[in-house]
C-alpha cells in the first residue's frame, strides 16, 4: 500500500513536470523531431543525467526502500531484435501522434480529450500484441525477481 | 497561476523528470515508466477481478499530473493542443480520432514488443545503464525523426 501510494505520487509528479514542460503538446514533439526545439534534446539529456547520478549513489550506498526496507537492485538486459522492431513500430505511430504513453495519460489528465483516441489505440494494439504470442515474457517473470530493465 | 502557465525550463523540467526515476527506485525498487501502466490496464480489463499492478498506479498517477498541471496552469481547455495536429494533417475530429486510434495501435504493439517507450527505456532504462534500452532508445528516436521528416516531405511542408 505505501509502496503503491509512493508510485502513484511519482506519477503524479512525473505528469505534472511533462504537462508543464509542454511535452504533452504534440506541436513541441513534433518540433523536436524535426530538430527545431533544442530544450526537448536538454530536458532528456539532464534528465538521463541526474538520474544516472542518483541511481548510482543509491547503489554505492547500498540504499534500501523507504516503503519495505528491500535493498535498491536491479539488473540490466541485453539487447535483442524484439527492442529494435518493436521501437520501429513505436517511432512511426510516435512520428503520427507526436505523443508518446506518458504525454498521453497526461492530456488526458488535463482534458485534451483526443489523448483518450490515442490511449484507447495504445490499449488495442497492446491487446493485439498479447494475442499474437501465447505468453507474455514480460508478464511471465516471476513475481519476486529483480525489477530488469529493458525487457 | 503565472509560474505554471509559463513553460518549464528545460533545466528544471529535466532534473525534475530525473528525479521521478531516482525518487521512485528509492520509495519502491521499481523502475519509472508510462508503457507497464498500459500493458497491464489491457491485463486488468482481461480480468477485472485481479488487482492490478503497480504499473497502473503509475499510470494513474500520470493522469493526475497531467490534471494537476492544467488547473494549475489555469489550460483545462478541450484540445487546444490538437490545432496544430489538424493543421499538420488536414484532420477535423473524426479522421483526427482514426489517425490517433491508428498511432496508438502502432505505438501500443510496439511499446509492448520493445517492452518501454520515452519514458521507461528513454529516460529510466537509459539512466539505469541497460543496452537494451539505450538501442530502443536510438531506434526509436531516429526512426520518429525520420518518418516526421519523410510524412512533412511527402505532405508539401503543412506547419
Amino acid at each position: 500500500m505505501k509502496a503503491n501510494l509512493a508510485t502513484l505520487f511519482f506519477g503524479a509528479a512525473f505528469g505534472f513536470t511533462l504537462g508543464w514542460a509542454r511535452l504533452a503538446e504534440p506541436e513541441t514533439i513534433y518540433r523536436m523531431l524535426r530538430l527545431m526545439e533544442p530544450d526537448v534534446f536538454l530536458i532528456m539529456g539532464s534528465a538521463i543525467a541526474t538520474a544516472t547520478i542518483g541511481t548510482r549513489l543509491l547503489r554505492r550506498g547500498k540504499a534500501r526502500t523507504w516503503t519495505g526496507g528491500e535493498p535498491v537492485t536491479w539488473r540490466t538486459v541485453a539487447p535483442g531484435r524484439h527492442h529494435v522492431a518493436g521501437s520501429v513500430l513505436f517511432g512511426l505511430g510516435w512520428s503520427i501522434a507526436c505523443t508518446c504513453p506518458g504525454p498521453a495519460a497526461v492530456q488526458i489528465g488535463r482534458g485534451e480529450i483526443s489523448g483518450l483516441f490515442t490511449g484507447a489505440g495504445l490499449l488495442i494494439g497492446i491487446a493485439i500484441r498479447d494475442a499474437t504470442r501465447a505468453v507474455s515474457p514480460v508478464r511471465a517473470a516471476p513475481a519476486q525477481e529483480l525489477p530488469a530493465v529493458g525487457l | 497561476m503565472e509560474v505554471f502557465a509559463a513553460r518549464c525550463p528545460w533545466y528544471l523540467a529535466g532534473p525534475v523528470l530525473g528525479l521521478c526515476v531516482v525518487g521512485m527506485l528509492w520509495a519502491t525498487n521499481r523502475p519509472l515508466g508510462a508503457t507497464g501502466g498500459f500493458i497491464d490496464l489491457v491485463a486488468w480489463l482481461r480480468s477485472p477481478s485481479s488487482t492490478p499492478r503497480w504499473t497502473v498506479a503509475f499510470l494513474m498517477g500520470v493522469v493526475l499530473g497531467g490534471l494537476l498541471s492544467g488547473l494549475a496552469a489555469g489550460r483545462l481547455a478541450l484540445d487546444p493542443g490538437f490545432a496544430f495536429f489538424d493543421q499538420r494533417f488536414g484532420t477535423t475530429l473524426g479522421t483526427r480520432a482514426l489517425l490517433l486510434l491508428g498511432a496508438g495501435g502502432l505505438m501500443g504493439f510496439g511499446v509492448h514488443t520493445a517492452g518501454g517507450c520515452t519514458s521507461g527505456h528513454g529516460i529510466c532504462g537509459t539512466s539505469l545503464g541497460s543496452p537494451a534500452s539505450w538501442v530502443a532508445t536510438a531506434t526509436f528516436m531516429a526512426t520518429a525523426m525520420l518518418a516526421a521528416a519523410a510524412s512533412t516531405w511527402i505532405m508539401g511542408a503543412r506547419p
